[in-house]
């Protein structure tokens, strides 16, 4: 019933976009001086943020991609063509180096368990239960403050010593000894991604919740009348259907991932060691601190075409994805 | 089509007119009554400006007509790339602070004046001019003050402990930490995220030892890190092997430490003047003392340096009135308001601070030249360097890297800066 009475909403808004479509690339929209008046006043409304984009985007990275051939230090205006130095020079950077590992191994962790957690939490807050507003917020929540602030917090709960939050909890409920949490490498590594996650879940939990939210009951209603179980319910109706948001969670953590700085600095300031320094760090460590303008800008070349791959590889698997289960 | 309210559009273009030129007017400062016939000097600064304000206020009494127009930004990263853009787009201030980490692009971009000739200088003393001086020994910053840090110790809990005398032979620290250990005390904690002041007086006493010339040799090719580090280095990594310090340093804050310290959970951390009222807000009962690191083979020795100097910014729009300001900030009032309202050591020969009854002992190692910071020290390439200290210094900790590796890992880095 409810299936008939949707058909023709859903018509009609397809058309509409059709027709909205068709009035912006039909050639003969283009005859009529009312709809030539129409564009042009559109047009007019994007040269703000064509204005913004160039400013703040593309003269910054011709800016940026001048740099990385010359030994422009971050003072002086003269600078020198040098070549492709800055980009030999990035490879034989040992910070550079562990700072790539540990992005790459923040990036894929993160991506693959905030995945994992926020699914199954977008499902369970999208059935009804009281307090069920209440929860989602809670959950909501860690993505409102600056990550910088979270990781000074979680810095005094992780806190290696005895006194610290979570192995004061640990030794009085488990009677554990003081976990080095910080002050291992591996254990600094695991962290950061730790709160990382906890810091992420609940945002794409809510951006999966919004995909699901359209999803119509009555899909799920003729598959239990078909005898469809919880578990095919999920793979054949709620996955398939989610894949569009799975792409946009995906291409969010992945640039997001790879450009990760904030947390890591607060947390570890990019230690033991090397073990949690970060590409983002290199660069700016590089750019400011050291006043190597020129090879922090050869680094940001390579990055910005690392990350441009690895996002539209990833594009390329959700797509497919999303043909295949759908 | 023609717009149904005609006159309401009308009207709404006037207030839009109207806001826009009040707006104008505002941001350029064409208010009716305000004008002010005072000299502007720009001043730029790391400190805040409740630390300043005193100081601008007396210089602004003193010289009626310049009025200070300040801005600043935290060290060091964002105050470094904040004065490094305004440099760049001409718009830095007159007077801007010169530090370890900026001397050398400063003075060899040419954006600061030379000082050397300025009577103010005079009072300046001279391990602090030579600290902001290029390698001609012309000077470029005023720097009024030094930092001195070492050990502050617990003294009623090592008191507790049987030990009323703090220990100033490496033997007597270890004896120390051992019986602190053994007692179930946490003997010594400090923050290994930096370089710490342990580290650094080690290798300060070597460098002392050696006639003080060791980071000259080394950045001229003559001598190499791993050959003055190692020795000094390799009794902490000693006390990190027989667990009387734990490895856990690395990951601790400076403020974390302080917290254990003031609560009375460790009986020793490493501290500079910055701690002294920390602690005291933290808890006012602690009974607690400065002391100088304990040297193997040696006397007690500090970490420290020169504080960072004011330059006056070459292109600066009111040299005359920058000039005004630096020779009231050398002035006996500028340093006394400055280092009443900071607590700073102030060393200027015009003015005796008084300091923290505490703080004595370190006062005094700044009086004897007894401090050295590798950072200041180092002519070239100093957060480079610095960046792969601390990683290799967080490794030898965990034991991952020996003192001799973190030497050859400064050796390869200034190597690969200086285009070997």
């Amino acid at each position: 019933m409810t299936l008939i009475d949707e058909r023709p909403t859903e018509t009609a808004a397809i058309t509409t976009r059709t027709r909205a479509a068709r009035w912006w690339t039909s050639p003969m929209s283009t005859n009529g001086p009312t709809f030539q008046a129409d564009r042009l006043k559109i047009g007019l409304f994007l040269v703000p943020m064509l204005v913004v984009f160039v400013a703040l985007f593309l003269i910054p990275l011709v800016q940026s991609i001048w740099w990385s051939f010359t030994d422009f230090n971050g003072y002086s205006t003269d600078a020198a063509f040098v070549g492709l130095r800055n980009y030999e020079n990035v490879f034989t950077d040992p910070s550079m180096l562990a700072g790539l590992g540990f992005t790459l191994m923040f990036t894929l962790a993160t991506t693959v368990l905030i995945t994992a957690l926020a699914i199954p939490l977008a499902v369970t807050l999208d059935r009804a239960f009281i307090g069920r507003n209440f929860v989602r917020a809670i959950y909501f929540f860690p993505a409102i403050p600056s990550v910088a602030i979270l990781g000074l917090v979680w810095g005094f709960i992780l806190n290696p010593l005895g006194s610290g939050a979570l192995n004061s909890l640990l030794q009085s409920v488990v009677g554990i000894g003081p976990v080095p949490w910080l002050s291992n490498s591996t254990l600094a590594q695991l962290s950061v991604i730790a709160v990382g996650v906890w810091t992420s879940t609940g945002w794409h939990a809510i951006l999966y919740l919004a995909y699901l939210q359209s999803i119509p009951d009555d899909y799920y209603e003729v598959a239990r009348i078909d005898g469809a179980s919880a578990f095919q319910r999920f793979r054949y109706i709620t996955l398939p259907l989610l894949m569009p948001a799975m792409t946009v969670s995906w291409l969010l953590l992945m640039t997001g991932g790879l450009k990760v700085y904030d947390l890591p600095i607060t947390l570890t300031r990019g230690g033991p060691g090397f073990s949690t320094f970060t590409i983002t760090q290199t660069i700016i460590q590089n750019g400011v601190s050291q006043a190597k303008y020129g090879q922090a800008s050869a680094l940001a070349v390579i990055f910005m075409l690392a990350v441009g791959a690895i996002v539209a590889a990833q594009l390329i698997v959700s797509r497919r994805l999303e043909g295949r289960l759908s | 089509m023609k717009h149904p309210f005609p006159a309401r559009s009308r009207a709404l273009r006037a207030l839009a007119a109207t806001i826009a030129i009040t707006s104008a007017a505002v941001l350029t400062g064409c208010t009716a009554g305000a004008a002010d016939d005072r000299t502007v000097l720009t001043f730029f600064s790391w400190s805040n400006e409740e630390t300043m304000e005193p100081v601008i206020a007396a210089f602004e009494k003193e010289n009626p007509d310049i009025r200070i127009e300040f801005s600043n930004a935290p060290p060091v990263a964002e105050y470094i790339s904040t004065l490094q853009n305004r440099l760049g787009s001409n718009t830095a201030a007159d007077v801007f602070v010169i530090a370890a980490e900026n001397k050398t692009n400063l003075i060899e971009g040419g954006f600061v004046t030379d000082l050397t000739d300025e009577p103010f200088m005079d009072v300046a003393s001279e391990f602090n001019t030579a600290t902001y001086a290029s390698p001609d020994g012309k000077a470029y910053g005023l720097s009024l003050s030094s930092w001195a840090s070492g050990i502050v110790y617990n003294v009623d809990l090592l008191s507790e402990h049987g030990i009323t005398e703090f220990p100033t032979t490496w033997d007597g620290f270890v004896e120390t930490l051992t019986t602190l250990k053994d007692a179930g005390v946490v003997p010594f904690l400090e923050s290994w995220q930096g370089f710490p002041t342990s580290l650094g007086s080690s290798v300060g006493l070597a460098n002392f030892e050696a006639g003080g010339t060791v980071d000259a040799e080394i950045f001229a090719g003559k001598s190499t890190f791993e050959e003055l580090w190692t020795e000094p280095l390799t009794p902490w990594q000693q006390l990190f092997e027989d667990g009387l310090i734990s490895p856990d340093v690395v990951g601790l804050k400076g403020e974390q430490v302080r917290d254990e310290f003031a609560a009375g959970r460790v009986a020793m951390m490493t501290a500079g003047p910055w701690d002294i009222g920390a602690i005291r807000e933290a808890n006012p009962d602690l009974n607690f003392t400065f002391a100088g690191v304990p040297q193997k083979g040696g006397e007690p020795f500090f970490t420290g340096a020169a504080s960072p100097g004011y330059a006056i910014n070459s292109k600066a729009k009111e040299p005359e009135a920058a000039k005004t300001f630096l020779e009231f900030l050398a002035s006996e009032d500028g340093v006394r308001i400055f280092q009443e309202k900071t607590n700073d050591m102030t060393t200027t020969s015009n003015y005796t601070p008084t300091i923290d009854e505490s703080l004595e002992v370190p006062f005094q190692a700044l009086l004897d030249g007894k401090f050295y910071l590798p950072m200041i020290s180092w002519p070239r390439y100093q957060d480079a360097l610095y960046t792969d200290l601390v990683a290799q210094i967080q490794l030898m900790a965990q034991g991952q890297a020996t003192p001799a590796d973190v030497g050859a890992a400064l050796d390869a880095r200034l190597a690969q800066e200086s285009g070997e």
